[in-house]
């Protein structure tokens, strides 16, 4: 599975250095197993009850292991509605504006933040960290409002918006310390090559703020695509559902009868994306993760 | 309502479930129409194919939309601006749409189609407002009380002969339930307020009551009736004469309840009939009119769907054209009654080939014409939620036995409720 | 240095942020006010009726019931998230492969939606297809398996075993970060002075790792604040109401009964009441960040 990459060693808060009991480490080791086995439990069913045809599903009582192969539930999933592939396009569509968005405000912002004076600039980069403390939930309202007057609710765009509204704060505090990391040495030696500054944002910059760049789309594509309660309110058609409205749709909707097969199939789609830009991208995200929250 | 949420419903459909969700999904569309999970998805998707068969090029696509989120879909959709053709919806919520605005006046069609006079009276009812016309009936629905004719039998009583007042219940509840620890005479969801008012409201207004108010200046839970039933639920619970388990049924078992074969007497609706038939082809009951507080006194409360053009369609004048023809004798006949739903006509009710021989959905059809349906606003908030005047009415009176106070703040509320 | 050229290049930068700050939160945050003072209906309308809702709203027992019922929530996950998560993070502190194979395996689920999670633990729950009704019965804890959402005790005990699995591991990696910027030096001195394992703890972890502790406790017990989704898929607020968070009965108010006035109304005072909270728990924070 993944290492989660932190700088430091080892500081002595581990057994080894006690004594070196033997048994004390083997129980360490037995409780990391265990948990995992716990922490990866669930999804390993999911993932099994996904497979199993519909009698298998709605056995009672259930087995944990399937006992024949099926795709069965993928393919009712794959025909639900509008089709999957549509709110796959939906989820997918939504959550790439939602990283074009992050991008094209917070870079400029983080650049005018850590490498130029402005005036009452603490205070305006409050302003911009306003929707961390405001919760996105009680905006909902006008925003509906707002955006069915210009016809942006079951509109990808529409939904981008939201959830860029959510993610910005994240994103301008991220890439503001993503360009404050840069020596200044190269900034002056731009300045003396006579580049402007939009020119040293563009070829100094951004290539030495990447990461903080794939930090920021890293974690608006999976706040996007895992968003729920703006999507089940701003996506009311059936063609403009993101994925997880559809499951919620899905475990309902075959006229009454609840379809946990099919559910469970929906829940490994959903889940695939983000398992795997996570392991691709686990540096960026932990690391990510922690100059969000930490510093 | 979410009775016809059931769950088990669903065994029945299952399969043609399936077939619809391909047909649904294979074809390009015409135009789009939405219908509540439940038996409405039922009429909706035999209606549907019957129409697509002989129009190719006026196809409509039909989509099933979870129960609980129909209302806020619908909403939401009209007020962006991009509606379904065609809705249909739970008759309860008729009187919100119609007085904000947001639905299609079809009173030219309803004048001009004579069929549309020949609609069960609560349909009618429901989906007029200030003289005009809104919708009609679509998949209709009613409360019944079945009996348990085995049970009957064990217990001494007379198989064919229903409980005729709220304390002749009471009565043959006792005496079911004396015949051993898993028998018991009576069952009600007790954690579901669209189960009880469709089958514990018509008790109280069979017998003279008044249960919601229109507005703020109206009255609630009016009449003697309202006490007496909850006082005789309040005893059969303190008697055992109903399972534990109905004290926290949130619907999940409002159909089983009955259908498992341990209870004597439930309310249930007429959409169990089909159902029974298919799954539970040896038990052996029987449904009669609720009754009130006295011999004589009956009623029932009208559900199911209603049918209309949300504000926005795309595709009115095609829509319009669906509902004149969802009346014609085709689809109320070889559509509805020919799968086993009930017409929304009362010409056409029970007065047809394929009802003829069967008493059970006889009886279904007479309840629909005594039946009522509360024509009032905010019906969520005043009922159907979970957090509801109603049901807290219901289970601070039956399950705490303080009657009196739970009626008492039921009523502020509503009426509170309602001046909104 | 071109900040020193023009005072007014960075804030250019800065405009298009702001301009979006403006548009999508500030003047929707005034539309919320302005929408809080009537009684507009999710189908239309909208008259003017001062402070009306906000009086509504006080003797809304269903609304302050949403409110008692997410403060119970938070009081009773936040302990948990944090106490586990600090075990997590002790025992996974180290940089050994099979402790960063553990790290990673407790974040994994940080990184699924809320929604996803919650479907799966919907599913493990059921009474009669449940796996982790299974599991419990085939463990000895339960005799039969249980109806999980029936109650609502049961409902939240429920939601807070799905949600503590979902994002034990977020608080994880805050404090496996702020034990690691522990400096060595001082540990191993408590160890020559023949401290055992848990008095380090806490004696030096426990309060050195308290900001980080504090800020992931602060982070955590606002989100439980705004907890919708797991009791919106999971128990739907049955029974009769009593798992309705706050956000959820706004939800329930505007776009089940309709009421966005009202529902604005309720949003506002919720967020006073968080952002009253959070300041409360940032001010217990920097005293005892500074002690």
């Amino acid at each position: 599975m993944s290492d989660i990459p932190l700088e430091r060693g080892a500081i002595g808060v581990s057994t080894r250095r006690v004594g070196t009991r033997l048994p004390a480490r083997v129980i360490v080791a037995l409780i990391c197993w265990l948990v995992i086995a716990i922490m990866a439990w669930p999804l390993v069913m999911s993932f099994l009850a996904s497979f199993k045809p519909e009698a298998e599903v709605a056995a009672v009582p259930p087995d944990y292991l399937p006992h024949s192969f099926s795709l069965q539930s993928y393919l009712k999933v794959y025909g639900y509605q509008a089709g999957l592939p549509t709110y796959l396009f939906n989820s997918f569509m939504v959550a790439f504006l939602t990283i074009v968005f992050c991008l094209v405000l917070a870079v400029p912002a983080g650049y005018g933040l850590a490498r130029f004076h402005v005036p009452f600039k603490e205070v305006l980069f409050l302003v911009l960290l306003a929707s961390m403390m405001i919760p996105y939930q009680a905006l909902l309202t006008p925003l509906f409002l707002m955006f069915t007057k210009l016809g942006l609710t079951n509109n990808h765009v529409g939904l981008a918006i939201i959830h860029t509204i959510l993610q910005l704060p994240f994103s301008v505090y991220v890439m503001r310390n993503a360009f404050e990391g840069i020596p200044r040495e190269l900034e002056e030696a731009a300045i003396v090559d006579g580049c402007s500054p939009l020119q040293i944002l563009g070829r100094i910059f951004m290539p030495l703020a990447m990461p903080g760049m794939v930090t920021v789309s890293l974690f608006a594509f999976i706040m996007s695509w895992n968003e729920f309660l703006a999507a089940l309110i701003f996506m009311s058609k059936e063609t403009a559902f993101t994925l997880p409205v559809l499951l919620t749709g899905v475990i309902d909707s075959f006229y009454g009868s609840v379809s946990w097969g099919p559910l469970q199939a929906g829940v490994v789609v959903s889940v695939i994306p983000c398992i795997a830009i996570y392991f691709l991208l686990q540096r960026y995200y932990v690391s990510g993760f922690l100059s969000g929250a930490v510093k | 309502m979410r009775v016809l949420n059931a769950r088990r419903v669903g065994a029945a459909v299952l399969a043609t479930a399936t077939a619809a969700f391909m047909t649904g999904t294979v074809f390009a569309q015409e135009m789009t129409m939405w219908v509540r999970d439940g038996t409405a998805a039922n009429a909706g998707k035999v209606l549907v194919d019957l129409w697509n068969e002989s129009r190719p090029d006026n196809r409509i696509e039909l989509t099933v939309i979870p129960n609980l989120q129909m209302v806020t879909k619908l909403a939401t959709s009209i007020a962006a601006g991009e509606p379904p053709d065609l809705i249909s919806l739970d008759l309860i919520y008729m009187p919100d749409f119609m007085k904000a605005d947001s639905l299609v006046d079809i009173s030219d069609e309803a004048a001009e189609n004579p069929n549309f006079d020949k609609v069960i009276d609560a349909y009618k009812d429901i989906s007029s407002y200030e003289g005009r016309t809104y919708g009609t009936g679509f998949a209709p629905d009613v409360s019944v009380i079945a009996w348990n004719k085995d049970l009957f039998r064990e217990a001494g009583l007379d198989p064919e002969k229903p409980p005729r007042t709220i304390y002749e219940i009471h009565e043959m509840a006792k005496k079911i339930a004396a015949l051993g620890d898993d028998t018991y005479g009576f069952y009600f969801a007790g954690s579901c307020p669209g189960c009880n008012i469709f089958v514990t409201s018509p008790l109280m207004v069979a017998g003279g009551a008044k249960i919601l108010p229109r507005d703020g200046e109206d009255t609630a839970l009016e009449g003697e009736a309202v006490k007496e039933v909850l006082q005789v639920y309040r005893d059969m619970w303190t008697e055992g004469l109903v399972p534990e388990s109905a004290e926290t049924d949130n619907g999940a078992n409002f159909v089983s309840g009955f259908t498992n074969g341990n209870v004597g007497i439930a309310g249930t609706g007429g959409f169990v009939i089909p159902l029974m038939e298919s799954d539970f082809p040896d038990l052996d009951y029987g449904v009669a009119l609720l009754p009130g507080l006295e011999e004589g006194q009956v009623s029932g409360f009208v559900g199911g769907d209603t049918i209309a053009i949300p504000r926005g369609s795309k595709n009115e004048e095609l829509a319009r054209e669906f509902i004149n023809w969802v009346l014609t004798d085709e689809a109320q006949l070889e559509g509805l009654a020919k799968n086993g739903i009930l017409p929304v006509r009362a010409d056409l009710a029970t007065d047809n080939k394929y009802f003829a021989d069967q008493p059970k959905v006889q009886v279904t059809a007479e309840a629909l014409k005594v039946g009522y349906v509360p024509w009032v606003f905010h019906f969520a908030d005043m009922v159907n939620s979970d957090a509801s005047p109603w049901i807290n009415m219901l289970q601070r009176a039956v399950f705490d036995g303080e009657i009196d106070e739970a009626i008492e703040e039921a009523r502020e509320r509503m009426i509170e409720i309602a001046g909104e | 240095m071109y900040a020193n050229s023009s005072r007014y290049v960075g804030l250019l930068f800065m405009t298009p942020a702001l301009l979006f700050v403006a548009v999508f939160v500030l003047y929707p945050l005034g539309q919320l006010v302005y929408t809080s003072t009537t009684d507009a209906s999710l189908l239309g309308g909208g008259e003017f009726v001062g402070l009306e809702n906000y009086a509504k709203a006080f003797s809304d027992k269903g609304f302050w019931r949403s409110l008692w019922f997410t403060v119970s929530y938070t009081l009773y996950i936040t302990p948990v998230l944090m106490g586990l998560g600090f075990l997590a993070a002790l025992l996974t502190t180290e940089n050994t492969r099979l402790k960063q194979f553990t790290r990673g395996a407790i974040f994994l689920p940080v990184v699924i939606g809320l929604a996803t999670s919650s479907f799966i633990w919907l599913w493990l729950f059921d009474q009669q297809v449940g796996l982790f009704n299974r599991l419990l019965v085939d463990i000895g804890i339960l005799d039969k398996p249980l109806v999980w959402f029936r109650k609502a005790e049961l409902g939240q005990l429920a939601v807070i075993i799905s949600v503590t699995w979902k994002i034990v591991g977020f608080g994880m990696i805050l404090m496996v970060a702020g034990i690691q910027s522990i400096g060595d030096d001082l540990i191993e001195a408590a160890m020559i002075d023949g401290a055992s394992y848990w008095q380090r703890v806490r004696r030096i972890i426990l309060p050195l790792a308290a900001r980080s502790i504090l800020l992931a406790t602060l982070i955590s017990a606002i989100g439980s604040m705004l907890a919708f989704d797991q009791f919106y898929i999971m128990t739907g607020g049955a029974p009769r109401g009593q798992t309705f968070t706050s956000v959820y009965w706004i939800y329930q108010n505007s776009f089940v009964y309709f009421k966005l006035g009202y529902g604005s109304a309720l949003s506002l005072i919720l967020m006073v009441i968080i952002m009253a909270g959070a300041a409360v728990q940032i001010a217990l924070t920097s005293r005892k960040g500074s002690s």
